[in-house]
C-alpha cells in the first residue's frame, strides 16, 4: 500500500473516528450511569438518522433537520427507559435480564423501521461543501464540522460532569448508586437526564454516521454499533475521554482496514479490536468479579 | 399438501437441533451465545462447499472454492465438524472470565458483522446471491423415488439425528458435568471453590452446541439446496431462543414445544399459508417484530416458560441412608 493510500485513509479515519465518538460518549455516559448494556442502542442512531432524513425529506430546513435526530434520540429513549426497561427492572433488576429486554426493542425498532421503509435503502444528501488540504490529509467542510461537533459534545459533557454539581451526582451514581442515594442525591431526576442526554446522543450520531457514508436503511445504527462499543469498552465504561481516544484508534484502524481489504472489512476490524482488548484484557472494569449486576433505570 | 408437510417436518427436525444446542448452551452454562447462527451457516456453507464439486461451468454464476465432491454421509460430518471448529476459535476468545452482559454484546455484534462480510465478499461463498445448485443426498434415490417419497425419507433421516440427539441431550442432562455447568451458571465462585474450572467447561459445551449447530446447518443445505445470507440473518439466532425462553429454558420438551410454536406453527406456517400482504417482505418484517414482542411478553409474563427447569434433589437419597444408617 502506497503512503499516500495511508495518510488518505488516516485522514478517512479521523471523520470517521469523529462519527464513532460521538456515539461512544454516549454510549459509555448510559453503561457508566445506569450499568445497563443497552444493545438497542444502534436502533435508536438508525430512528435518530431516519428523523433526519424526515426533516429534509419535507424541506424544513438545515437546523430542523439537524436537531430532528438528537430530539428523536432523545425522546425515544426516555420513553422506552421509564416505560419498557423500568417495567421489566422493578420485577427482575439483574443487568443481564435487562440487556435481553434491550435486544427485544431492538429487534422491534428495527423491523418496524424496515416494515415502513419499505425496506429500501435513502440516500441522504447534506451539503459537504467544498474540499480542503490540511498537510497531507484531505478534508471536505463538512468531515471537518463533524470534528468539531465530536469536540464540542467531549467539551460540553466534560464541562458537566467535572465543573457542574449535576456531573458530580452522575459521577456518583456510576460510582455506588446506594451510596449515592443515601447521600441526597436525586436518583430518579439524575437517571432521566442520562437517558435524554445518551440519547440525544445516540441520535446525533446516527445524523452525523448517514452525513458520513449518505445512505441509510434500517440496519445501518446496529451495523455501526460495533465500532461504537468497540470505542466505549475500549476507553472504558463511563470515561468520555477514554471514549473518544478510543474512537481515534477504531476510526483509524477500521479505515486502514478498509483501504486494504474492502470497505466491508472496515466494521470487521472493530469486532478485530473489541476481541482484541477482551484477549488482552486493560483495566476496564468489564470482568467478571466483583461487579455490581444491579441496574439502575 | 404432502410435500409441504415433509418440508416442514425436516425443517422441525433442523430447528429443534439447533434449539437443544442452544439451550445447552444458553441454558445449562449460561453462555449468552446470540451469534449462534454463524455456526449452524458455517456448517450449512462447508456441506456446500464439499458436494459441490469441482467447476462444471454450468453455473458460471459462482465460486467455486474447495471442488470436492464427497459422497452421502460425509458431508455432515465435515459440516459438523466446521461447527466445532469455529466454535472453538470463537470460544477461546469470547468465554474467558468475562462478564455476561460483555459476552452478549460482543457476540451479537459478531453475527452483525460476519453476514456483512460473507454478504460483501464475493469470493468468499459466492457474496450476498449465495450457494446454489447444491446437490442432494444420495440424488439416485431420489429418480427412484420421485421427489415426494425422497422429501419423506430425508424427513424420516432428520428424525432419526433429532432422536440421536435427544439421546444424546437426555443423558448428557443427568451426568455430573452438567451439573458441574449449571453449578458454574449459578454460582461462578462457588464452582471455583469446588475446584471447577468455569471456563474450559464453558468452551466444553459451547463446541459441543457448535458441531450440533453445524449438523443442523449441514440438513437443512442438503434439503433445499442453497444457501445465502438470507438464511441466517442476526435475527433467526433470536427466532430459535424465543421458542427456547416460551418453552422453558434448561428443558429439552420445554425446548421442543417452544421451538414447535415459534418456528414451525408461527414462522413456517405463516410463511407458507398467510397471504403476502402489502409489498414484498412485509409480512416477513411483521413477523420479526411479532417475534420481538412475544419474547418481551414471555419475559414479562412467564419468564421462566411453559415447562420451567427441574431442581435437583441430588442430597435427598443419601441423607435419609444415614439417618437409617447402621446397616
Amino acid at each position: 500500500m502506497s503512503s499516500t493510500i495511508l495518510l488518505q485513509s488516516i485522514g478517512f479515519g479521523i471523520t470517521t473516528a469523529a462519527v464513532v465518538a460521538i456515539g461512544a460518549m454516549g454510549f459509555t455516559l448510559q453503561l457508566g450511569v445506569t450499568n445497563l448494556l443497552n444493545l438497542s442502542f444502534g436502533n435508536v442512531m438508525t430512528i435518530g438518522a431516519f428523523a433526519s432524513l424526515i426533516a429534509e425529506h419535507w424541506h424544513l430546513g438545515l437546523a430542523a433537520t439537524i436537531i430532528a435526530a438528537p430530539l428523536a434520540g432523545a425522546l425515544v429513549t426516555f420513553v422506552l427507559a421509564r416505560t419498557l426497561f423500568a417495567l421489566f427492572a422493578r420485577r427482575q433488576g439483574g443487568a443481564f435480564d435487562l440487556l435481553m429486554v434491550t435486544l427485544a426493542t431492538g429487534l422491534i425498532i428495527q423491523y418496524t423501521i424496515d416494515a415502513l421503509a419499505h425496506l429500501q435503502v435513502f440516500q441522504f444528501s447534506f451539503p459537504s461543501g467544498s474540499t480542503l488540504n490540511i498537510g497531507p490529509f484531505v478534508f471536505t467542510v463538512l468531515s471537518l464540522s463533524l470534528v468539531g461537533v465530536a469536540a464540542l459534545v467531549l467539551a460540553a459533557l466534560l464541562a458537566v460532569l467535572h465543573l457542574t454539581r449535576i456531573g458530580k451526582a452522575l459521577r456518583a451514581l456510576s460510582v455506588d448508586p446506594k451510596l449515592a442515594r443515601a447521600c441526597g442525591v436525586p436518583m430518579r431526576r439524575m437517571i432521566n437526564l442520562t437517558w435524554i442526554i445518551s440519547g440525544a446522543l445516540a441520535g446525533l450520531a446516527g445524523l452525523v454516521y448517514v452525513t458520513n457514508s449518505l445512505t441509510v436503511d434500517a440496519s445501518a445504527g446496529l451495523d455501526f454499533l460495533v465500532l461504537v462499543i468497540a470505542a466505549a469498552i475500549l476507553g472504558g465504561a463511563g470515561s468520555p475521554v477514554g471514549a473518544v481516544v478510543a474512537a481515534l484508534v477504531v476510526g483509524i484502524a477500521s479505515e486502514v482496514v478498509a483501504a486494504v481489504g474492502g470497505s466491508y472489512y472496515s466494521q470487521a476490524a472493530g469486532l478485530g479490536i473489541l476481541a482484541l482488548v477482551l484477549v488482552l484484557r486493560p483495566a476496564s472494569g468489564v470482568w467478571s468479579g466483583p461487579s455490581r449486576d444491579e441496574v439502575t433505570v | 399438501m404432502s410435500y409441504y408437510l415433509s418440508t416442514i417436518a425436516v425443517y422441525f427436525g433442523a430447528d429443534l437441533l439447533a434449539a437443544w444446542a442452544l439451550n445447552m448452551q444458553f441454558g445449562w452454562a449460561g453462555v449468552p451465545n446470540f451469534a449462534f447462527i454463524i455456526f449452524q451457516a458455517a456448517g450449512a456453507y462447508t456441506y456446500a462447499a464439499v458436494t459441490l464439486g469441482p467447476d462444471s461451468g454450468v453455473n458460471s454464476f459462482q465460486h467455486y472454492i474447495l471442488g470436492a465432491n464427497l459422497p452421502f454421509p460425509l458431508p455432515l460430518l465435515v459440516a459438523a465438524l466446521a461447527g466445532g471448529v469455529v466454535s472453538l476459535v470463537v470460544g477461546l476468545i469470547t468465554l474467558r472470565r468475562l462478564r455476561r452482559d460483555y459476552q452478549a454484546a460482543v457476540f451479537l455484534l459478531a453475527a452483525v458483522i460476519a453476514i456483512d462480510v460473507v454478504s460483501a465478499d464475493v469470493n468468499l461463498f459466492n457474496g450476498s446471491n449465495g450457494l446454489a445448485a447444491v446437490p442432494q443426498p444420495v440424488a439416485s434415490l431420489q429418480n427412484s423415488l420421485g421427489l415426494g417419497a425422497y422429501q419423506w425419507v430425508y424427513a424420516a433421516f432428520v428424525a432419526l439425528i433429532c432422536v440421536g440427539a435427544l439421546v444424546l441431550v437426555r443423558s448428557l442432562g443427568r451426568s455430573g458435568w452438567q451439573r458441574a455447568l449449571r453449578a458454574a451458571r449459578d454460582d461462578e465462585p462457588g464452582a471455583r471453590a469446588l475446584g471447577l474450572n468455569p471456563s474450559i467447561l464453558r468452551l466444553q459445551v459451547f463446541v459441543i452446541g457448535g458441531m450440533i449447530a453445524g449438523l443442523s446447518g449441514g440438513l437443512l443445505v442438503g434439503f433445499i439446496s442453497a444457501w445465502s445470507p438470507g438464511a441466517w440473518a442476526y435475527s433467526e439466532t433470536f427466532a430459535v431462543l424465543t421458542g427456547i425462553i416460551l418453552g422453558g429454558v434448561s428443558n429439552d420438551w420445554g425446548v421442543l414445544i417452544g421451538t414447535f410454536l415459534i418456528q414451525i406453527a408461527f414462522q413456517e406456517v405463516t410463511a407458507l399459508f398467510l397471504p403476502q400482504i402489502g409489498y414484498p417482505g412485509l409480512t416477513d418484517a411483521l413477523v420479526w417484530v411479532v417475534i420481538g414482542v412475544l419474547w418481551l411478553t414471555v419475559l414479562f409474563v412467564r419468564p421462566r416458560g411453559i415447562l420451567p427447569e427441574k431442581r435437583f434433589r441430588v442430597l435427598a437419597v443419601p441423607r435419609t441412608r444415614i439417618w437409617r444408617g447402621g446397616r
